[in-house]
């Protein structure tokens, strides 16, 4: 009896072990379909319109990432957008009408007097496409690589990414180093225009018959972050990054007023002529430029989930621009909607060869010079809302409404120029619709 | 099973899961609060209300985790289901008498019935689902006669089955037969749950407990060193023997069903079928519970003992398993 007892035992303990390896077997098993391997596609439509019917802007976006696993994604973007109205040339306006070479030198358009020269040639569509695969190295590394291209009828752009993350303190720091280069190339209508070179009547003269075809330019840039987890609701992020371009970094289609700065003459602050004719210059910018930013950003979640996102960004570069760029949004949550006000605020300091018009007594001195707004002294404020809703299926439907004031300030001139304005305000709005599935 | 709540719970989100990944169409899984760092996850799957516990630091990595392991759960719970026309378990059901390759998955849970099968003697046996068409126990007096039994009982047998441990992937299934993992696939994806949770946090601390409708699987213990506390139930309605032990590692499973049962001329007939002569098991415990390393484990243990009748607990003493059960008459 006792003997069978203990063979009963003996039985059962290696029916145990058997068991015991046999599930083990099982649950270890690399048998797990990834199932969850789908796309996530984000489909955006955006329509941009200036005040005074100037540029107005249509813009498809989508947007498809495969998620393989957690860490392992690719990424497809293709943006298409169609610019179409007029924006400004440098130009100053006049107390008289002004007439300006179109940038093919086969046609001319005018400005009324007193009026802000408007370049309505202006039209443009542009087709970008841009890939980004990311995946785990091990544990604690990871990496992407990406690609770019970008296509204008003036315009094409083609450029690589690549970053390495490395994961530290289990996971609540993260280093990325990331590295970029494109090769950009413009070929302008009429060809590209000499610099601080007198605009010429039209397309049969010898500036026009010499011009280059296209011009190149080539990017870098480099960017190296700290992403720091502070706590279960706050994340943290801090950027440096620096970019440095170099070759033809001049817009071909602005222009610069000579102003007359003969304080004797009856055309004190008029335009300058020469023959009779008007003297605008094409601008001309130097062939490098090194940036250099500082990115703060810091993402909060409080106890009842609305989330605040606020950042702020510094950036200097060589050209002498500074600029300053703070942003915060706060996003309402309720059970599957959202509502999120946004707020931002930029402003930069002009560039040192920027200059609302060239001096007649001096434009022949200058070895740079832009009115492009965009390198002066400038303010601008956005301020927007956005709603989500997210249906049952996990779909989300989204709008954005978006409102943005821009102000320029610099030297008012002199003379007549004084009553001219030469630093016209700009007012804009947004409205973004998109659906995620 | 039941666990033990120290603070208030707090809703905090519905997770979102693409529905493509959600076939079953549960209602989105719910992420309380239960005082930082303690979270649970409530869902559905299976039939069953489940959940995790988790602790961390790490909310969103609790999210990501949780999700994963919920993607994981549906998609096993799919793919076994005995009711959907397009799954694993309705393609080697539509190829009777034909060698076809199971898919890798399917191949490891044919090695695990096997082992169950040969160890058991016999016992435990998934072709034995089919014995449910003869047998409901519903709570009535209805009990099937032998011709009716006999009749099914020829589609019943493991060794029937065109199949061998040496290439598990192969298979031909006779016509009328049928593979039921339901018996385990519960257990096996609480396990799949476990481990995929803890692959997403790697080096991270975390301490979870999943509990997939009673069958439980643990990461090991708590943050603070002490053991999960676990309420085992009693059947009684008045929960009057309700025990609460602590589990530090490994899983719990349970096997029996007070609900389900027959009752005739004073015979309790219990829920739990005897593959080699087609009739419920004599004098089965109403439940067992047995703690092992993981799930799976625990859950064929359980389910072997109930197949000893009235030996249960001689049968899990030998073993020297932790193990709570609750006998007939209770």
């Amino acid at each position: 009896m006792a003997v069978a007892v203990t063979n009963t035992m003996k039985k059962n303990h290696e029916l145990a072990k058997i068991l015991a390896a046999a599930s083990c077997a099982l649950v270890g098993g690399l048998s797990t379909a990834h199932a969850e391997e789908s796309w996530d596609v984000d489909s955006a439509f955006l329509l941009y319109s200036e005040s005074d019917g100037r540029v107005s802007a249509a813009e498809p976006v989508i947007s498809a990432t495969r998620n393989y696993d957690s860490e392992t994604s690719l990424n497809f973007k293709l943006v298409a957008d169609t610019l179409t109205g007029a924006s400004p040339n440098g130009a100053t306006p006049s107390d008289q009408v002004q007439t300006f070479t179109s940038p093919s030198g086969n046609g001319s358009y005018s400005a009324a007097a007193g009026e802000q020269p408007l370049d309505d040639t202006f039209r443009d569509t542009r087709v970008a496409l841009s890939s980004n695969w990311a995946a785990p190295i091990n544990r604690d590394w990871a990496y992407g690589v990406g690609g770019y291209v970008s296509k204008e009828h003036d315009y094409q752009s083609l450029g690589v990414s690549s970053s390495l993350s490395r994961y530290l303190n289990q996971k609540n720091t993260t280093l990325t180093l990331g590295l970029g280069a494109s090769s950009d190339t413009i070929n302008p209508e009429g060809g590209v225009p000499t610099g601080l070179f007198q605009v010429p009547e039209d397309a049969s003269s010898s500036e026009f018959t010499q011009r280059n075809d296209s011009e190149s330019k080539s990017i870098m840039d480099a960017v190296f972050g700290i992403t720091q987890v502070v706590n279960r609701n706050t994340i943290m992020q801090f950027n440096y990054s620096i970019n440095t371009s170099s070759g033809y970094l001049t817009d071909p289609y602005k222009i610069l007023s000579v102003i007359d700065d003969d304080s004797t003459g009856n055309n004190y602050g008029g335009n300058y002529t020469v023959n009779n004719r008007n003297v605008y210059l094409y601008e001309k910018r130097p062939d490098s430029r090194l940036k250099q930013s500082l990115y703060w950003q810091t993402k909060h979640q409080f106890e009842n989930n609305d989330i605040l996102d606020v950042s702020y960004r510094y950036m200097f570069d060589d050209w002498g621009v500074t600029s300053h760029t703070v942003d915060a949004k706060y996003r309402f949550r309720f059970n599957n909607q959202y509502l999120e006000p946004q707020l931002r605020w930029y402003t930069q300091s002009k560039a040192d060869f920027y200059s609302r018009y060239l001096d007649s007594s001096a434009y022949t001195e200058v070895d740079f010079a832009s009115a492009d707004y965009r390198l002066g002294d400038l303010d601008t404020y956005t301020i927007g809302l956005r709603y989500g809703y997210q249906f049952a299926d996990e779909t989300e439907f989204y709008t954005r409404f978006s409102l943005y004031h821009q102000e320029s300030s610099g030297d008012d001139g002199y003379g007549k120029l004084t009553s001219q304005e030469l630093y016209p305000g700009l007012d804009a709005a947004m409205l973004m619709v998109g659906y995620k599935f | 099973m039941a666990f033990v709540q120290h603070s208030t719970p707090k809703l905090m989100q519905k997770l979102t899961i693409e529905a493509s990944l959600n076939p079953n169409q549960h209602a989105a899984p719910e992420l309380w609060s239960e005082g930082a760092p303690c979270y649970r996850i409530q869902f559905e799957c299976m039939a069953s209300d489940c959940s995790m516990l988790v602790e961390s630091h790490r909310v969103d990595l609790v999210i990501e985790a949780a999700k994963k392991a919920i993607i994981e759960a549906w998609r096993i719970e799919n793919t076994f289901s005995r009711y959907q026309s397009d799954n694993t378990f309705a393609v080697i059901h539509s190829q009777p008498n034909v060698r076809q390759t199971l898919n890798q998955e399917t191949a490891q849970l044919m090695l695990f019935a096997h082992h169950a099968h040969q160890v058991s003697g016999g016992l435990f046996d998934i072709t034995s689902g089919i014995l449910r068409q003869a047998w409901r126990f519903n709570g009535s007096d209805k009990v099937p006669s032998q011709e009716q039994i006999q009749a099914l009982l020829v589609y019943v047998g493991w060794e029937k089955l065109g199949w061998s441990p040496q290439h598990p992937d192969q298979l031909c299934l006779p016509q009328g037969m049928e593979l039921d993992f339901g018996g385990i696939g519960k257990e096996y994806a609480v396990d799949k749950m476990l481990k995929l949770f803890l692959s997403i946090f790697g080096d991270v601390p975390v301490a979870v407990l999943i509990n997939g409708g009673g069958d439980i699987a643990c990461s090991g213990p708590r943050l603070n060193g002490q053991g999960w506390r676990v309420g085992i139930e009693s059947l009684a309605a008045d929960h009057t023997s309700d025990q609460v032990i602590s589990l530090s590692s490994g899983a719990l499973a349970t096997s029996g069903d007070s609900r389900r049962f027959l009752l005739k001329s004073g015979v309790r007939y219990s829920h739990v079928l005897n593959p080699l002569t087609g009739w419920p098991v004599e004098n089965a415990p109403r439940s067992v519970t047995v703690a092992a390393p993981n799930c799976v484990n625990a859950g064929i243990l359980a389910t072997l003992s109930l197949l000893q009748g009235n030996h249960a607990d001689a049968f899990l003493k030998s073993l020297a398993v932790p193990h709570w059960i609750h006998p007939t008459n209770t």
